[in-house]
Formats: structure tokens, sequence, C-alpha cells
């Protein structure tokens, strides 16, 4: 755009989007009428915590100019860190040849094997394929600390100023090093984070979610974090100064989101971060729906540790902005709760005839329609028209996920670090999706049970189109549980060379 | 030597085919379009305002001007319409005609703004669904201006575009005409200008160089040309007298406006359906969540033009004075089919399809029921009405309508013996607004008919706030004898008003 610049467009549709929001939230707290006031509360609670994710999307992505040292003659020795827990050899070795042919003066290439502490059957593999290239692996003996001890166990065994870190699957490109080693010409920036990118995202329909989802994230999010000195660590792709980590006694090894508390603690000692909007590497996705759900599981897990444990509210050395940024990164994994009431809401009036408002469904469409269309759009032109429906159905119907990981929070259940699979695991999964398919049910009754009360009066009709809001945004989610996965289809994937570029704009 | 690169190139067969079968495809929807108006809505009974259209250009010129001046409205479509009716005759039908010509030619324009701005699937699909529209047939045979405006609109948008995408001088001159005569055929024209200049302002840089400076001369020159007739309406001074009763909207009234946009004209059982899916629209948006699917500039201006004048027009409305009327707001009903088909073309082909399939059939059994119901609320059966009272009344009886300008449409059609009048009376070739509702007043008019006739047929439609106190007022001092309804609001009743014999007429 020229006459309205790309960010001037941004800042108008963002400030918008506050305005609508603000003024969403104060008709619907304090100027309708309100039904039961339990639902009232619960409804408002679901408001507060929409209306602060607005507010912390928009403080991530308004655009802002900012601008960061880079030297490309930059040479400083990197460890190349290739993190293995009983990975397939083949996945490995793609990942150590890839590793080796980055172009840069000074680096030596790791493989960190966990097989044999995570006794994998195959965890001599690792070490064959060290053999082959030439390369050092280290092998962990005694367990603790899951990735995080792996990687700390190499820190103790290397001595180069920096370290780079592949997950076993993730190919990097041949610049990799020079695209990210000159930010550390800057004496202050602790580590620096390039995208995920997944190459069999078209495989099937979880990698295709999978990546959907990721693309917001490495796109609008982490490039908005980079210019207020918020990107955090996403635990492959990235390189790291060596005194950072020491500073903070290495990867942190008390939650299973480990680069995300390390970076909150690197940015606690003053440290600076970088995000690089470029795709340096390839990985894979999760194949099967069960990879990502534990996949989820952990992320949202880990991140609602960092909220309930080390609330970056009180986390003495960080900026303003780097609190706003990691509570509301790490508090996103609460909307299962808000998922779920909001879900719940027409069934409850299905079966009840309770309502939290009692206004005319026409008042609400009057303050909802703009606010939400405005908030679509502004998700839209903030993330390069990338976010897709899919990403948004993955995200909502992830709330059993993100429900499960709250639960265990409350119950200080344990929960293990646990890798995902590289390969897809066989087996139905649709069981997963258990919860969504009873909603469909309930929802079925329930507007039979409601339209036998009152009739096919506009509450229920309204009710049972809110409803199938939430039906037809589960479906891709269930299609992907059902869908039948074909564990060796991804060989050729993981061996192909390397030619899509996504997240660059 | 020619750079043959440099040339555009030749027309291939294909292409020539393509561009033929939507020709035919376009002569299809105009075809499907005028069969259904002159055969089914062009054959309706007269409503009031085309009765007003037809009193009002019956007049001389400047009697036309001075009558249009005292409605609500601008002169252009009833200066036509003048023509028009000289030359081809003043009945009912043949006056809807012309505003039939000037629906079918918006179906084309529609397709070109579509192709403009979107694509040529999505003007297709466009066109195809403002030639089945129930709101655009419905006004396509109304003998009233809303046809033309529409017509005018889409036109004006089409040079606007043209301009914003290229700046060729015969797009300014179209410009500039189509925005005097638009300035002509509705005040509510201005609503079309408003959003074109806000849109103006977003992406001014976007439109070719001096383009402020032409803008701002056409506009200029246009309004001179636009002024000689609020001068004349403002030294009259009687631009209020015969503004309809209208109440301030409600948020049920601005989802009304575009649900008669895309579902027409339908009962409230039916519209209380349609309107309490809106959540369904949450949906729609979440569906339009497509990767590289971005909005240009070109489709957010068809974006603003769907919902500024609307929002606009209920804002005012709110604020101001009420006149918010769908009717009025036709001006954004192209715009919002475009949306609305450009929408549908985001989505995956397969659900694309299956959408596209099932907005045709509900559009079309939705257009059924606006035809066969008589209970659609747009319906004015006053020809039954009449037809009904003229069987029945004598020369010993009195007709009474109610509002009193309801006279226009049963004066068309009732030839019968009876006296006609209204209650409160009112003298239409007197200028001056219509006599306000007093209690004493209508009782001292209805001695009087009492003193000279039999029978009172009470014709009550177009409630102005006071159908109920005068039907309440006959309730309680004669007897009613029969009551009959003929469409939403149209009322008779035949009330015993004397028992004396009347005078014999010499």
């Amino acid at each position: 755009m020229n006459s309205i610049s790309s960010a001037k467009a941004n800042r108008l549709f963002l400030l918008l989007n506050v305005v609508l929001a603000i003024a969403y939230f104060i008709c619907i707290a304090f100027f309708f009428p309100i039904g039961n006031p339990v639902l009232f509360g619960l409804l408002i609670g679901c408001e507060v915590f929409h209306l602060l994710q607005a507010l912390g999307y928009v403080h991530t992505v308004w655009p802002r100019k900012h601008s960061k040292e880079f030297e490309t003659s930059f040479s400083e020795p990197v460890a190349v860190y290739i993190t293995v827990t009983g990975e397939p050899a083949d996945i490995v070795e793609a990942t150590v040849r890839g590793a080796l042919s980055m172009e840069y003066p000074a680096f030596n290439v790791y493989i960190l094997n966990d097989g044999y502490v995570a006794n994998r059957e195959n965890w001599q593999e690792a070490e064959e394929v060290a053999l082959k290239y030439g390369i050092t692996c280290i092998t962990r003996t005694t367990p603790g600390g899951a990735k995080a001890g792996n990687i700390n166990n190499a820190l103790s065994k290397t001595t180069e100023p920096f370290v780079v870190v592949f997950d076993a699957d993730h190919i990097p490109k041949s610049h990799f090093l020079w695209s990210l080693m000159g930010y550390f010409v800057d004496k202050r920036v602790g580590f620096v984070q390039s995208p995920q990118f997944y190459k069999n995202q078209d495989q099937n329909l979880v990698t295709a979610g999978s990546w959907e989802q990721q693309e917001l994230f490495f796109g609008a999010i982490l490039k908005g974090k980079d210019a207020i000195n918020s990107a955090f660590m996403c635990g492959t792709n990235m390189a790291v100064r060596r005194k950072a980590l020491e500073q903070v006694g290495g990867m942190s090894e008390f939650s299973i989101a480990e680069d995300f508390l390390t970076s909150l603690l690197i940015h606690q000692k003053k440290w600076k971060s970088v995000y690089v909007d470029a795709v340096l590497a390839e990985g894979l996705a999760p194949e099967d729906f069960l990879s990502y759900y534990k996949q989820q599981f952990r992320w949202a897990r880990g991140s609602l540790e960092v909220v309930f444990k080390y609330n970056p509210l009180f986390r003495k050395g960080l900026t303003t902005n780097q609190r706003i940024q990691y509570l509301s990164s790490a508090s996103f994994y609460l909307s299962g709760v808000v998922v779920l009431i909001n879900a719940l809401l027409p069934l409850v009036y299905f079966y009840s005839g309770l309502q939290p408002l009692t206004i005319s469904t026409m008042t609400l469409a009057l303050f909802f329609l703009p606010y939400i269309f405005i908030v679509l759009y502004t998700v839209q032109l903030t993330s390069g028209f990338s976010y897709t429906f899919r990403a948004l159905s993955f995200s909502i119907s992830s709330f059993p996920i993100h429900l499960q990981a709250i639960w265990q929070i409350i119950t200080r259940k344990k929960s293990g670090f646990v890798v995902t699979s590289k390969r897809a695991i066989k087996g139905n999964h649709s069981y997963l999706v258990t919860p969504h398919i009873v909603y469909i049910v309930l929802v079925i009754l329930g507007v039979i049970v409601g339209s036998l009360r009152e009739g096919l009066n506009a509450s229920i009709l309204s009710n049972a189109a809110w409803s199938l809001v939430y039906v037809f945004t589960f479906i891709p989610f269930i299609m992907a549980a059902f869908q039948k996965f074909t564990p060796d289809s991804n060989e050729e994937i993981a061996l192909k060379p390397v030619t899509k570029e996504v997240i660059n704009d | 030597m020619i750079d043959v690169t440099a040339l555009p190139p030749a027309p291939t067969r294909g292409r020539k085919k393509k561009s033929f079968k939507i020709l035919l495809l376009l002569l299809g929807f105009m075809l499907f379009a005028t069969l259904v108006d002159v055969f089914v809505f062009a054959r309706t009974s007269l409503q009031l305002d085309e009765s007003q259209s037809l009193f009002q250009v019956s007049r001389n010129i400047p009697g036309l001007l001075n009558l249009v001046a005292q409605d609500v409205h601008v002169p252009g479509y009833h200066l036509l319409l003048h023509f028009w009716i000289l030359l081809f005759g003043s009945d009912i039908t043949t006056a809807r005609y012309l505003s039939i010509i000037f629906f079918v030619a918006t179906i084309p324009v529609v397709y070109l703004l579509g192709k403009n701005v979107f694509s040529r699937r999505v003007g297709l699909f466009a066109a195809l669904l403002i030639a089945i529209s129930p709101f655009m047939l419905w006004y396509g045979a109304v003998a009233r201006m809303y046809s033309m405006l529409a017509l005018v609109t889409v036109v004006h948008q089409l040079f606007f575009v043209k301009i914003y995408k290229t700046g060729k001088p015969i797009y300014w001159i179209g410009y500039f005409f189509m925005t005097i005569i638009g300035l002509y055929t509705h005040y509510f024209f201005s609503f079309v200008l408003l959003t074109e200049a806000i849109f103006y302002i977003f992406y001014r840089k976007r439109f070719p160089p001096h383009s402020f400076v032409k803008f701002l001369i056409s506009l200029l020159i246009a309004f001179a040309t636009f002024a000689p007739w609020l001068l004349y309406v403002y030294r009259l001074g009687l631009a209020s007298n015969d503004q309809p009763y209208l109440t301030i909207p409600s948020s049920g009234d601005l989802f009304d406006a575009y649900a008669q946009f895309l579902f027409g004209f339908q009962t409230n059982g039916i519209n209380t359906f349609i309107v309490s899916l809106w959540p369904i629209l949450v949906l729609a948006a979440f569906f339009t969540l497509q990767r590289k699917k971005r909005t240009t500039p070109a489709s957010i201006f068809l974006i603003f033009m769907a919902v500024l004048p609307v929002l606009g027009a209920f804002v005012i409305s709110l604020l101001v004075k009420p006149f918010f009327l769908s009717r009025y707001l036709i001006i954004s009903l192209p715009s919002l089919i475009l949306i609305f088909a450009w929408v549908i073309s985001i989505y995956p082909i397969k659900i694309q399809r299956i959408i596209q399939a099932a907005v045709v059939a509900g559009t079309l059994i939705l257009l059924m029921i606006e035809i066969i119901n008589p209970n659609s609320p747009i319906k004015e059966d006053y020809k039954d009405a009449v037809a009904y009272v003229s069987s029945q009344a004598t020369a010993q009886d009195v007709i009474v309508a109610t509002a009193p300008f309801t006279i226009y449409p049963i004066e068309y059609y009732y030839q019968g013996p009876a006296a006609l009048t209204t209650q409160p009376i009112w003298n239409r070739f007197v200028s001056g607004s219509v006599p306000a509702y007093n209690p004493k007043t209508v009782v001292a008019q209805t001695n009087e008919n009492v003193l000279n006739y039999q029978h009172a047929w009470l014709i009550l439609s177009y409630d102005q706030g006071y159908n109920t106190k005068l039907k309440n007022y006959y309730d309680s001092r004669f007897q009613l004898l029969e009551h009959k309804q003929f469409s939403p609001g149209l009322v008779v009743y035949e009330y015993k008003i004397s028992y004396n014999k009347p005078l014999s007429i010499p």
C-alpha cells in the first residue's frame, strides 16, 4: 500500500481493534441486562480474558521501528548441538549432513545423544552416525533434566563460546550460521532464534494444521516480540551465547518448556534477544494426532507452569514489555477454559433456559459482529494474510489439551518431557476428540430439548447458530483425528532437498 | 521493428468463446429478471408511493417540480417518468416498465464492477444474485426511483473504480455526469459520494496524479448543477410536507435491512428465523481465513459501500431524524451482493460450490415465498381492497381513507358511485402538509358523514400513529358490519353509520 503504508494500516486497525474490544466489553459488563448471575460472571471472566489477549496481541504486533547491529564478519567458534533421543538414524543423518554443510569459519557439530538414558533400543545409531561423519557424539549415561539436561551435559563437555541447537529433524540451510551469528557482535545479545519450519506441512491434516498454527507465531508474533526485545527461544534453530546460558545455570531443567523458561531467566539478566524472520532450517511437524496432542500438551503445561510458578509480572529484571509478552504468551493456554465456557453457554440455554444476558439477540449482534470482523481482519492484516481457518480450528479445538494441562498444574501432577515423535505413531487416535463428538451430540439433543420447551424462537435459533459455529470449528480437528496415518510416508520427505521459503516477507 | 511483446495479446478463440459464454449467461440472467418482473411483479397492485409518482408526473413540468419539492425526493426520475408516460401511456404497468429497464441494466453493470474489482467469476455470480434478488426484483417493478438509483450507483462506482485503476479521461467524464444524475435521482446518493470520499482519504496516493483536483472540480460543478434544486426546495419551504411518519430504528431494523437486501421481504416468522441465525456470520468470517487471500483496496471500497451508507443512515436516524428505510439504502445492495459473492469465492472450491448452490436455491425459494405469500410485508393490495369495496358500496356510502395520502392508490382504482374522502380531511391541491390528527375535527367530519351517508367504508393503511384511535372511535360509535384484510396493514371496515334515509339526489 502506498497511501496508507502497511504500518499505518496496521496501526489503524489495531487501534480500531482496541476501541471495539473495550467498547464491546464495557457494553457486556455494564450496560446489558444481566440474566443468570453465575453465567454472567463466567461470561465476564471469559470476556476479560479475551480483552487481555486482544490487548496483548495488539501490544505484540504494534508496528515499531527497531534496528539491530549485525556484523557479517563475525566468526567466533560455535558448537552445533543436534539433540537426539532415539530418532531414526536417517533423520539424524540428514540433519548432520545439513549441519556439516553450513558455511562458517569455525564450528563443531555434536550429536547430543539421550537415547541411552531414554532407554531407546536404537540409542547406538546416533553414535554410528557420528562415527560415519567424523563428529563427536556425547551420549549421556546419567539421566535427568530431559532435553535441557542433555544440553547442559554437552555444555560441560564443550568449550565454544556460542552454541547452536537443532532438534534431530531440523536440517539447517548452509547460510544458517552466517544469518544468525552476526547479531552476537552486540555483546548484550544472549540468544538468536529463527523459525521452525515444517517441510512436511502438506503431508496430512495434522501436519498442515500444526504448521498453520505455527505460522502466525513465527510470523507476526515473534517479529513483534523481537521489536521489544521479548522474543524467546523455541528449543531448536537457535543460537545462544554460552555466557548468557551459564549465568542462568544452563538450560532450565525445572520445566518441560525449558526453552521458554530459560529465555525468561536470560532476559532477567538483561541479555537481549533477536528473532531472525527467515527460514534457515526445515523440520518435521508431528505426523499423527497423538504426537500433535502430546506436543501441544507439553507446550501448554510448560507455559502455564511459567504463569503459576515463575509469574513474569513479579520477576525482577524484566522490562514492562517483557513482562507483558511473557504473561500474554504463557497465559494463552488458559484459553481452553474460555473456549469450554463459551461453547457450553448455548448448551446451558438449551437444557435450562438460563442465559448470562437478557438483551435481544440483535442488540448483541450489533455490538459483536463489527468487533469480531475487525478482530479477524486485523489478525489477517498483521499476519500477512497467513492465518487460516484450520489454524483457528486447531487452536480452539485444543481446549481439552489446555484443560488437561491446567488440571495437572492444579493437582501438581508431574509430567515428563516427551520428545515429539518424528514418525507417525500407528493406531486410532480418534478417542482424543471424544469431547468434541460428545459436544456435537449434546447440541443436537439440546436443540430438540430447547425447541420442545419454547419452540423455535429467536433465542433457540441464535443459540443453535452459536453452537453450530463451534461444531463447524471443531470439524477440521475431528477430521485430523480420524485421518489414517501412513508411518513410512515421511522417509522421502525427511531426506528431500530443502526448497520452500514461507516465513520470509 | 514492432515490439511484439508490447502489443496486447490477440484474443484467442478460447477467450472469445469464454466471453461469448459469459454474454449468454448475462443475457439469461437479464431475461429471467425481465420475465419475473413483467409477468409477476408488474402485475401486482399499485402501491401508495407509486400512486404518488403517477399523481406527480401527470402534472406539467412546473407542477411536477412543485409537487416533488414538497415530497422528500429529487425530480430526476419523475421527469423521466413524465416523458415516459407521455410516450407510452399512463397506466401503472407501463410506468413500471421504466423501472424494469433500469433494474435489468443493473445486472451487467454489476458483473462489470465485480470483474473489475475481483474476477469474472465473482462478477458473474453477483450478477446472478442480483437477477434473482427478491429485493431487487420487487423494486425493479415499482414505479419509483429505486432501481434507477441502484443502476446510477453501480455505474458511478464502476467509473470510480476505473478512475482508481487507470485514471483515463473517459472515466472522469462518466464519473462527472453520473454524479449529477445521481444527485438528481435520490438524496441518498450523497451517501455514495461520502463513502467514496472516505475511501479516497484512506487511499488517495493509490489514485492517479492530480485526482484530488479533478474530484474537487467534478464535485463542485456537480453540486453547482444541483444547487438550483436545493434553492428551489428551500424557497418553497415545503420539503417536509409529505414526509411519512418514521420511527427511530432499532438494532433489529438494521439487521432487517440487510436481511431484506439478501432475502427479500418475508413474514415476521421467516424473518425472525433468518435474522436469529446471525452467529452463522461469525462462522462465515472464520471461513474467510484463508492463506494469502488478501483484501485489495478496491474490495475495501465495496465493503465501505456495503456498510457505511447503512450505518450512516442508522446513526443519523438515531441522533438527528429518522429516515432509515431499506429502499433508500438500495445503494448498498449491489456492493453487499458483490462482497457476498467474493467472500464465497475465498472458500475452498468444494465448499464454494455447495454454498453457491445453497444460496441460489435459498434465494429462489424465498423469492417464490415473496411472490406467493399474500402476507409478505411489502405488499399493498389496494387493487383487491378497492375491488371489494366497489362491489358493495353504493351511492349512499362514503369511503374514508386513512392515512390521508392513501387516497392516491384508492382513487386510482375506484370508479364507483360512493363518495371518497380522507380522515383527517386533506386537500391535495392546496400547498401544505397533511393535517394532524385531531379528535375534535374527526368527530365533526364524521358527524357530517352521518348526515349524508348510510355506510362508511373505512380503509386503513400506512398507520401514521392514529389508525387505531380512528378505528376505536368508529367502533365506539357505529356498528361494525364487516372487515377484511387484504395485505399486511391494509384493512377495510364497513360501518353502519346512519339509519336515516339519505337525502335523495335530484
